[in-house]
């Protein structure tokens, strides 16, 4: 990239929309995974004209461009692993429409999540999908990952919330996918293509999405299980008993020695604690779900069960999952908490077994990981805990990921349930999805000739992500 | 350069998972826009400069000087990161190294200045004080944590800090009507 394109970026957008300080392409190189490579230039758009002019000039160019939300992606989906322009969205962040006729909404993909349901609510209605960093995260980033949440066990991920979307294609034009009904039969789905595409196959500037009615009724049930297994068992059981949780949360003895360790909570030391929710509009159908659960938890062993419909019980029962997080981060002075295999997708008559191999993995690799995540979704969460200041703890993380994704495959998972693979999970995304990464990659060759949009990820990733990129980790 | 009092925050930048939860918490970011000005890209810049991945140049070390203190991103941090008390030893390292930005500090301007010394009274940061040899009131940049309230005290006007970061009053007003214009 030479000063000619920079003044051309610069004339598009306007010159205070880019910025090229080595002090900004650095914080615009990196996200909320272990990766790091600097962009050329941050180009930060206002409109769809500008946009499509941008994209036309970096195909012209053959210039890689990233699209980025919030860089809350913990995979590496939005870090310029070929340099280029990385294509910041928040400024579109206008909501378009809601209408509550046709129940749908469209917004730009710049929209954080949250500030869309803040909108929402005076309406009595939710996008439902509540991915935990909706604080921060973009629509478009959210269905350039398909993401999902907590509450995905009844709601679905984001592909099950998008009705539409307008795209910018790799040559600079504007098409519209999908549409604003619900359904919509005739021709590919192109809009299911754009879900989960990684900002590889176009540019999503705005979206029609669906929204759902509020419910006035949420109950909140914890239970205890002093054997892992047995909570896994009760996981199954509830959602193949035809119960609708609205929320179904595991965390397992590391999560809770962690929480206790440094929040002081008073968890049980017990081998797993189950969340289980129910809400509607009616209390007795939310009376009937919640006691069939608990019912289920009873019979494999649950202990100690408590339910509430109050917001501030429910807060305290949910605390201890709410504050893992930084409860993992505090966990070991020396240790640090790091985004790989990190969420995973798991049968649910697998879930305890999958917990138990992730232990099991992760003390043979001389690492520490917890198991924790929206079992009723399938979805299991990991974080490894090391000391990430020595390569050795990197390679034997890179050993217990390798091992752990081997076995998820053999049981017929899948590689990401929600976060996606940019860079760090394509090893084992590759080997997943051995017989349709042909046909991937023509879609993308076919959509994308000149291969700028966010090259080098998904498919197109190295295969060994410890040395994809420079680990944005200090190391000693 | 040296980095005596910033070195000892090492593990825990490597403890800041980079979630982003501190930007809706950041004012300087909703005006701005830009992820630099968030507190995250700025741990991620002095993460940086640590790693002499970047050098430490006027540009970002205005950056960092750069903040009104609230403490909002300590209390967003989700792996509990003490955000401003990293910033506070990384302003003494460039104060030390010789930088000299302006940031949100405050400052007092010495032609109008009364040498009355409200302004030090007043400051609960000790960040003022009045240097004799020279008939002037300093400011210690690290110390001050731009809460405004010298200025607010000062009777001669002389004691100043950026208001409405990056917008003079006249342009926030006029961005108001546009947004109350977008809404209606």
């Amino acid at each position: 990239m030479n000063k000619k394109d920079i003044a051309v970026l610069k004339e598009i957008v306007g010159e205070m929309n880019v910025k090229d300080n080595p002090a900004d392409l650095y914080v615009y190189g990196s996200d909320s995974s272990v990766h790091e490579s600097p962009a050329w230039i941050v180009v930060r758009p206002t409109d769809v004209p500008q946009i499509q002019a941008l994209v036309r000039y970096a195909n012209e160019k053959k210039i890689p461009i990233v699209p980025r939300g919030s860089g809350s992606g913990m995979s590496g989906q939005a870090v310029p692993v070929h340099g280029g322009i990385s294509l910041d969205m928040k400024r579109m962040n206008k909501i378009l429409e809601i209408n509550l006729k046709d129940a749908y909404c469209q917004v730009e993909a710049g929209v954080i999540d949250d500030d869309l349901n803040r909108a929402l609510k005076p309406y009595g209605v939710m996008y439902p999908v509540a991915p935990a960093s909706s604080r921060v995260a973009t629509i478009g980033g959210e269905i350039a990952n398909n993401a999902s949440g907590v509450r995905s066990v009844k709601y679905g991920a984001v592909r099950d919330s998008v009705l539409g979307m307008s795209v910018v294609l790799a040559n600079g034009e504007l098409i519209r996918l999908g549409c604003k009904t619900r359904v919509h039969a005739s021709g590919y789905q192109l809009d299911r293509l754009m879900v989960g595409s990684e900002g590889t196959l176009g540019i999503i500037v705005d979206c029609i999405l669906k929204f759902v009615p509020i419910p006035k009724y949420r109950c909140l049930g914890v239970a205890n299980f002093k054997e892992l297994e047995k909570a896994g068992e009760a996981i199954a059981d509830i959602m193949s008993c035809g119960a609708q949780p609205s929320l179904l949360e595991l965390m397992d003895n590391v999560a809770i020695t962690a929480v206790n360790k440094t929040m002081n909570l008073g968890l049980p030391d017990v081998e797993a604690i189950l969340m289980f929710e129910a809400d509607g509009m009616v209390k007795e159908a939310v009376d009937y779900e919640i006691e069939k659960m608990i019912g289920i938890c009873k019979d494999h062993g649950g202990e100690n069960i408590r339910k509430s419909y109050d917001a501030k019980e429910r807060t305290a029962l949910f605390a201890g999952r709410k504050k893992l997080f930084p409860a993992l981060s505090k966990y070991m002075e020396l240790k640090s908490c790091t985004s790989l295999a990190d969420d995973m997708a798991v049968p649910y008559s697998k879930m305890a077994e999958t917990a138990r191999k992730i232990h099991d993995i992760a003390d043979k690799n001389h690492v520490i990981m917890t198991a924790y995540g929206h079992c009723g979704s399938g979805c299991m969460h990991t974080k490894i805990l090391m000391d990430t200041t020595k390569k050795e703890s990197w390679n034997n993380a890179k050993q217990a990921v390798s091992e752990i994704y081997e076995y998820v495959i053999s049981i017929g998972g899948s590689t990401s349930a929600e976060h996606g693979i940019g860079l760090s999970k394509a090893h084992a995304f590759k080997k997943e999805k051995f017989d349709s990464l042909n046909v991937m990659m023509a879609i993308k060759n076919a959509m994308d000739p000149n291969n700028i949009l966010n090259p080098g990820k998904l498919m197109s990733a190295p295969d060994d992500w410890l040395t994809a990129t420079e680990l944005r980790y200090g190391m000693g | 350069m040296e980095y005596k009092n910033l070195e000892k925050w090492h593990d825990i930048l490597n403890k800041c998972i980079r979630c982003g939860y501190c930007f809706e918490n950041c004012h300087i970011y909703k005006i701005t826009g830009w992820e630099t000005d968030t507190p995250r890209g700025k741990l991620t810049m002095l993460h940086g400069v640590l790693q002499n991945d970047i050098e430490p140049t006027d540009y970002l070390v205005e950056k960092i000087f750069e903040c009104y203190n609230c403490k909002r991103c300590n209390s967003a941090c989700s792996a509990k990161v003490d955000v401003t008390g990293l910033f506070q030893d990384a302003k003494m390292d460039f104060i030390e190294a010789g930088f000299d930005v302006e940031g949100t500090v405050s400052g007092t301007n010495p032609d109008i200045c009364s040498r009355c010394k409200i302004c030090i009274s007043v400051c609960k940061h000790e960040a003022r004080s009045y240097d004799e040899k020279n008939d002037c009131i300093v400011v210690d940049k690290a110390k001050c944590q731009s809460c405004g309230c010298c200025v607010a005290a000062c009777p001669s006007g002389a004691a100043y800090s950026r208001i409405g970061f990056g917008l003079s009053q006249q342009e926030l007003l006029e961005q108001l009507e546009q947004y109350l214009e977008g809404v209606s």
